[in-house]
């Protein structure tokens, strides 16, 4: 043990006398931590401000006067996605999504205010997220420090000068492995430290943990892909022109080769395309605004024959209202079918990307992380779906306030003057149907499940090290 | 009769189908300096890496020390000492911090005072002892490796091509100091070019020409071995 601890320590002298090693770790260091604590003032910010609005929002709505009770579901109300405390180091897809919905009756807007369609090109990069930082750039680091681990040792003749010392291939490796992984270690630290800190915010410890595992699974499979590199090498130069096209086809292409797959073998129509075929469909419901439609025939007789009555004026119920909740019922129907038909192909086209998990490590980490951290795609449309439900609710609410509380009669005549109009109001009480919204992720045994493929695919990323390693060590040439 | 510390037994190496060694034989005693003399691609690094186990035989056998090179290597490398040849240590550490280090990897502690002490009797200077090793001559760096295998105390000394490069007075101070490790009953085994260093020096000279041993020279008394008879059977092989 004292061998591998000697060889590890000289390994971090040797960084720190030669000082090129020492700026890489510096840099990588400070731009991780920078990153983190950008991140994390921004994600705490966002949290308060979505919190704030959400409740302003709320206010707004119950503090409406009396009013015609549709003239409130068009006046409509505004959810807030908060942000999972683990947000402030993965951003997922949160930054793509959007983080607000306008909820109105009759339609399903889609999110607004995603950061990166209100930021311009060059703005992009203050965005650099700590995930980002640790999934691409910290593996471009550790080949940058360990590149030449073992091949300075073979040009320079030390190896030989080391066996003969009674060292063997195992001790150079194990060595060299811990002084790279203690390099990794401290790219990651801020990374560890802010999880923490997501722990102590309300993050599942669980989850936190896994998280952190995670990514040391994903430093440790890089730390072990350079020193085999480096160990099966002859020559430096060999090395890190090896390990540099490593990196650009494991962080670079693969990922961007399984997104192209993916929008390839699971193709989804324009957004253009998708709402011209939801209007066809809308448009056989009929429009629920007129009560005279002929598409609520059926429902009128079938009103009238429950109520033993002749004609809608004599129902004790608005029949506009009842039109409404009819109407509102189907077409939510027909919305809610497109959008999971939508919501699917958007899934099947992330898990297509996700299994070339099992091509690249950063791939796997990707997934984990925005899994795990709740800023995954299943949680967008979980808060797609929990907005939908809120505003069916409260549509349907306000529906059936229209048809239990206002009078037929006092609705129909509503436009004939400033005083029909007026009597055609409802009390403002009536606007406490609506919930108060509070977005939160999955649970968090419930996101490590979702994630529990790609925590798979990073432990078979960490066997192929092993067994890579082991193999470098047999070749490994003095 | 004097322990024998090196011993090829029909040592055969081939890369490629190709013969580098081929049955070669030889013992080196206890305090004895051999040295196996040849051209550019005689087999001579081969024999000696045969020995540190860094180089598979592909028949016959090596050992050293009575320990079998096959089976007992790393019992082996704990035990002898190997100057290569182009000494480079490590540049970035001082020549007391690189004895340190190595002597830390074969699980030895040694003091300063002895390492110092090691660095006065190889006479290397004393204002570079705690000087980067990248600022050392071949000289120096060649006379940090052999206090590295005094302190190791190793009864075996393997030196590759050890006088290429040093300058005249440099290759005396080596000689001498060579000669006083083997009085003192250090076996050295080296490798070289150098006819006229290595009759100064050796007891024994192999003449290893193809990979194969074609002469076998020997000290008579405390005088050196006939250069001009080395030389003459070297050149014949050599041009």
């Amino acid at each position: 043990m004292s061998v591998i601890k000697q060889i590890m320590w000289d390994e971090w002298r040797y960084w720190q006398r030669t000082r090129l090693a020492i700026t890489v770790i510096i840099t990588g260091v400070v731009l991780i931590v920078a990153s983190v604590i950008v991140n994390a003032i921004g994600i705490q910010h966002a949290k308060h401000e979505r919190e704030h609005l959400q409740h302003a929002a709320e206010s707004r709505f119950a503090e409406q006067p009396d009013r015609h009770p549709h003239r409130m579901v068009h006046y409509g109300h505004y959810v807030f996605r908060t942000p999972s405390p683990l947000s402030i180091i993965e951003p997922g897809v949160d930054s793509f999504t959007g983080t607000s919905i306008f909820l109105e009756g009759h339609r399903q807007n889609t999110a607004m205010f995603a950061d990166q369609r209100q930021s311009s090109g060059l703005t992009r990069f203050s965005s650099l997220a700590p995930s980002f930082l640790v999934q691409v750039l910290a593996p471009l680091f550790i080949v940058l420090v360990g590149y030449a681990s073992i091949t300075r040792e073979k040009e320079a003749g030390t190896l030989n000068i080391m066996m003969t010392q009674g060292v063997s291939k195992r001790h150079v490796l194990t060595g060299k492995l811990f002084a790279l992984l203690g390099a990794g270690l401290l790219l990651l630290l801020p990374m560890i430290l802010a999880s923490l800190w997501a722990s102590f915010r309300g993050e599942s410890s669980l989850v936190t943990g896994s998280y952190i595992v995670g990514y040391l699974l994903y430093i440790l499979v890089w730390s072990g892909v350079v020193l085999g590199v480096s160990a099966l090498s002859h020559k430096s130069s060999a090395s890190f022109a090896g390990l540099i096209g490593l990196w650009v086809v494991l962080c670079i292409l693969v990922p961007r080769i399984g997104s192209s797959t993916a929008a390839a073998l699971e193709p989804s129509p324009g957004k253009l395309e998708a709402d011209f075929a939801v209007l066809e469909e809308l448009r056989k419901l009929g429009d629920g605004h007129n009560a005279s439609d002929p598409a609520f025939e059926q429902l009128k007789s079938n009103l009238l024959a429950q109520y033993g009555v002749e004609t809608v004026e004599e129902l004790p119920i608005n029949f506009r209202g009842t039109v409404a909740q009819y109407s509102e019922k189907k077409l939510t129907d027909v919305l809610n079918d497109f959008a999971e038909i939508r919501m699917q192909e958007e899934l099947s086209q992330a898990q297509i990307a996700r299994h070339f998990g099992w091509l690249s490590p950063a791939v796997a980490i990707r997934s984990f992380s925005m899994i795990v951290a709740g800023t995954s795609l299943e949680t967008h449309h979980r808060f797609l779906r929990e907005a939908e439900t809120l505003r069916f609710e409260f549509v349907q609410s306000l529906n059936k306030v229209h048809q239990d509380k206002l009078d037929y009669q006092v609705d129909m005549n509503r436009s004939k003057s400033a005083e029909t109009s007026k009597a055609a109001r409802v009390d403002a009480s009536n606007w406490s149907v609506l919930s108060s919204f509070s977005f939160v992720p999955e649970a968090g045994g419930v996101r490590l499940v979702q994630g529990g493929t790609y925590g798979v695919q990073l432990l078979f990323w960490f066997g192929v090290v092993v067994l890579f390693l082991n193999l470098a060590m047999r070749r490994m040439s003095e | 009769m004097r322990e024998e510390m090196v011993v090829a037994s029909s040592l055969s190496v081939t890369f490629e189908q190709h013969k580098v060694l081929d049955g070669v034989s030889f013992k080196v005693g206890e305090g004895e300096v051999f040295a196996l003399l040849g051209g550019n691609g005689a087999g001579k690094s081969t024999a000696l890496k045969s020995f540190l186990g860094t180089v598979t035989p592909s028949g016959g056998s090596a050992s050293v020390m009575g320990l079998s090179v096959a089976s007992q290597i790393d019992v082996i490398r704990q035990k002898v000492a190997y100057l290569p040849e182009s000494v480079m240590l490590y540049g970035h550490l001082t020549g007391v911090e690189n004895i340190e280090y190595f002597l830390s990897l074969a699980g030895i502690t040694s003091a300063k005072d002895k390492i110092e002490s090691a660095l006065k009797r190889v006479a290397l200077q004393q204002d570079a002892w705690y000087r980067s090793l990248s600022n050392y001559s071949k000289g120096m760096r060649q006379k940090t490796a052999i206090a590295l295998a005094l302190l190791r105390e190793a009864p075996v000394l393997f030196l590759d091509e050890p006088t290429s490069g040093l300058d005249p007075s440099a290759i005396d101070e080596f000689n001498q100091l060579i000669t006083t490790l083997a009085s003192e009953g250090s076996t050295i085994f080296m490798v070289s070019h150098d006819v006229y260093g290595a009759c100064q020096i050796a007891h024994r000279i192999g003449l290893l020409d193809k990979g194969k041993i074609v002469g076998m020279f020997e000290r008579e008394g405390d005088n050196p071995i006939d250069t001009e008879a080395v030389h003459a059977s070297f050149s014949k092989r050599n041009g």
